[in-house]
């Protein structure tokens, strides 16, 4: 089985600035992976390479089998590339339901169609009561989950989460587990990037870690946690050698 | 909730049928020139305005240089109409697709551009292009061109015994603008457009063509100022680049939008029903070149609206929360 999403020997330099340097990672059809690291790891830019806000600067990007790397970011979302910002960037003037058929807009021509699809996945995601709301009055944790609902619409084969699951409540953040898993079940892979290991560990199937621009460590999250090099790159060398 | 959604866009038709029906009465009761005179303005602006809220409303691209479409939608009628003979309607269609294409070929540099900047060059697009008609001595240059009477036709469309061929056009017009917003509202390039406005880059990762929903809205837009710049020039049967071209042009359509809700179905409408009469009755009362008063009467409004309702008059009325867009 050939992998949904593969990044080749990525690169990405801002000025000076190394972001990603080398980065080769797979992401399996139905699998959940967590792409994580410390701060400044070079996670947000992957990231955005890979939804397509910017080419990298070397290297290559293979979404479900086909050379993405300098596609715009609205055609590969065609492709069934769904993402969520890590501000969130709600269409604040306009209602939930309203956001969620941008998105469904992209497989149903129909607008009929688009609404009872934009419907479904509010269904989906919990956040019925709250379509005829304006976007701009969602509480936090909501306009995450509608970030979600809106990137779902637009019927995905690969959703790319951009944390979030940090900054909410510890019952908030359950709430998005259970979420993702759902997902993950309706046959959407999954890449996230996140924060908050706790939380993010018992979800992914696979973990990448991320450090300095580089994959520091891939594996099972039990064996990454336990990973010594990961250890340092979180807490610092003194802390690894115990480990 | 779909059957609230289908009965609230059921509801605005009916509304806006029952006022089109009232305006197309009016006539009836009004038999003064003067306020003849000022209900076609009032009408046209409502239009102009509507038009210009597509891009500039729904859209988010504000311009303040849409005199231009409009002194082309004029332009292109006259020159078509004296120096080829070619009758208006055709050239209302004429001035249409052109300013149209100038608005989908300006927006190729210009949809780059981001917020003001955007604004800026909308502005100073404008006053090239009139400029370029004060000089180009084909087209009358600064002299304009006087359109000649050749009596009552409506094949002509002029008009010297009546207003009420000019006031049902202009009724028309507004008619047209507004039901074109309202079928666009609720069809792809309705919520492309008020995307796009609300966050580009968002827009974008949901598979919205930016840059092209931008053209789209640019081009809708200009096409409709343009027939109602023909149309002015047919009503005034006199233009020169100051009277059909000039800022004022873009500052009128802008305001009714911006005083009565900037991309709301309603908001131009009601905005024109308030400024056009307004500032026509205080040039009226203050005096013929007017130019002083009615400026500061926009003035005023424009800032107590954008300090006490920056949302636009329709905002008094929208229910808060359950209905979404102000409407």
């Amino acid at each position: 089985m050939t992998a949904l999403l593969e990044t080749r020997g990525v690169w990405q330099r801002f000025g000076g600035l190394v972001a990603n340097s080398d980065v080769s990672i797979s992401v399996g059809r139905g699998e959940i992976v967590g792409l994580i690291g410390p701060n400044g790891a070079g996670k947000s830019t992957l990231f955005n390479l890979i939804a397509g806000v910017l080419p990298p600067t070397q290297g290559s990007i293979l979404f479900d089998g086909e050379d993405v790397t300098h596609m715009p970011a609205a055609e590969r979302c065609q492709r069934g590339v769904g993402r969520t910002f890590q501000v969130v960037k709600s269409f604040e003037t306009m209602t939930v339901i309203d956001n969620v058929i941008v998105g469904a807009l992209v497989r149903n021509t129909v607008m009929r169609e688009a609404r009872r699809k934009a419907h479904e996945v509010l269904e989906f995601t919990g956040l019925a009561a709250r379509a005829d709301v304006l976007a701009s009055d969602l509480v936090p944790a909501e306009k995450r989950r509608l970030e979600v609902a809106r990137a779902l619409a637009t019927e995905p084969k690969l959703l790319l989460l951009d944390e979030v699951l940090t900054g909410l409540t510890p019952t908030e953040a359950q709430t998005g587990v259970a979420l993702v898993r759902k997902v993950r079940d309706a046959g959407i892979t999954v890449l996230m990037v996140e924060h908050v290991m706790e939380i993010v560990m018992p979800l992914v199937d696979r973990a990448i870690v991320l450090d300095l621009g580089k994959v520091l460590v891939e594996g099972k999250p039990a064996d990454v946690v336990r990973d010594p090099k990961v250890i340092s790159a979180y807490l610092g060398d003194r802390h690894a050698v115990g480990a | 909730m779909d059957k609230d959604f289908a009965a609230r866009r059921r509801r605005d038709l009916i509304i806006a049928a029952v006022l089109a029906v009232i305006a197309a009465l009016t006539p009836l009761f009004v038999k003064d020139v003067v306020v003849q005179n000022i209900l076609i303005l009032t009408l046209m602006y409502a239009g102009l305005s509507q038009s210009w809220n597509i891009l500039s409303g729904y859209c988010g691209q504000i311009s303040l240089g849409h005199a231009l479409y409009f002194g082309l939608g004029a332009y292109t009628t006259e020159l078509l109409f004296t120096k080829f003979g070619v009758l208006p309607w055709f050239g209302m269609l004429a001035g249409g697709v052109v300013s149209a294409l100038i608005a989908m070929g300006l927006g190729y540099p210009f949809f780059r551009l981001r917020g003001h900047y955007f604004v800026i060059a909308t502005i100073v697009i404008a006053e090239i292009g009139l400029l370029l008609f004060h000089n180009w001595e084909w087209a009358g240059a600064a002299m304009g061109i006087t359109i000649p009477i050749r009596g009552d036709s409506w094949l002509k469309f002029q008009f010297l015994r009546t207003k009420l061929p000019y006031f049902y056009f202009a009724l028309a017009l507004c008619c047209l603008a507004w039901f074109v917003t309202w079928w666009l509202e609720n069809s792809k390039w309705g919520f492309w457009w008020r995307a796009v406005k609300d966050n580009p880059e968002a827009a974008e990762s949901l598979g919205v063509d930016v840059f092209n929903s931008k053209m789209g809205a640019a081009a809708v837009s200009a096409f409709l100022v343009a027939v109602g710049g023909s149309f002015y020039a047919q009503f005034v049967s006199y233009i020169d680049p100051e009277s059909v071209m000039g800022f004022q042009f873009s500052l009128l359509m802008a305001l009714p939008a911006v005083l009565g809700g900037i991309g709301t179905l309603w908001g131009p409408v009601l905005g024109a029903a308030i400024l056009i009469p307004l500032t026509e009755l205080t040039r009226f009362k203050f005096g013929g070149s007017g130019r002083g008063v009615d400026l500061i009467v926009y003035g005023t409004l424009i800032v107590l609206i954008s300090l006490a309702l920056p949302r636009g008059l329709l905002s008094l009325f929208s229910r808060p929360k359950k209905t979404g867009a102000a409407r």
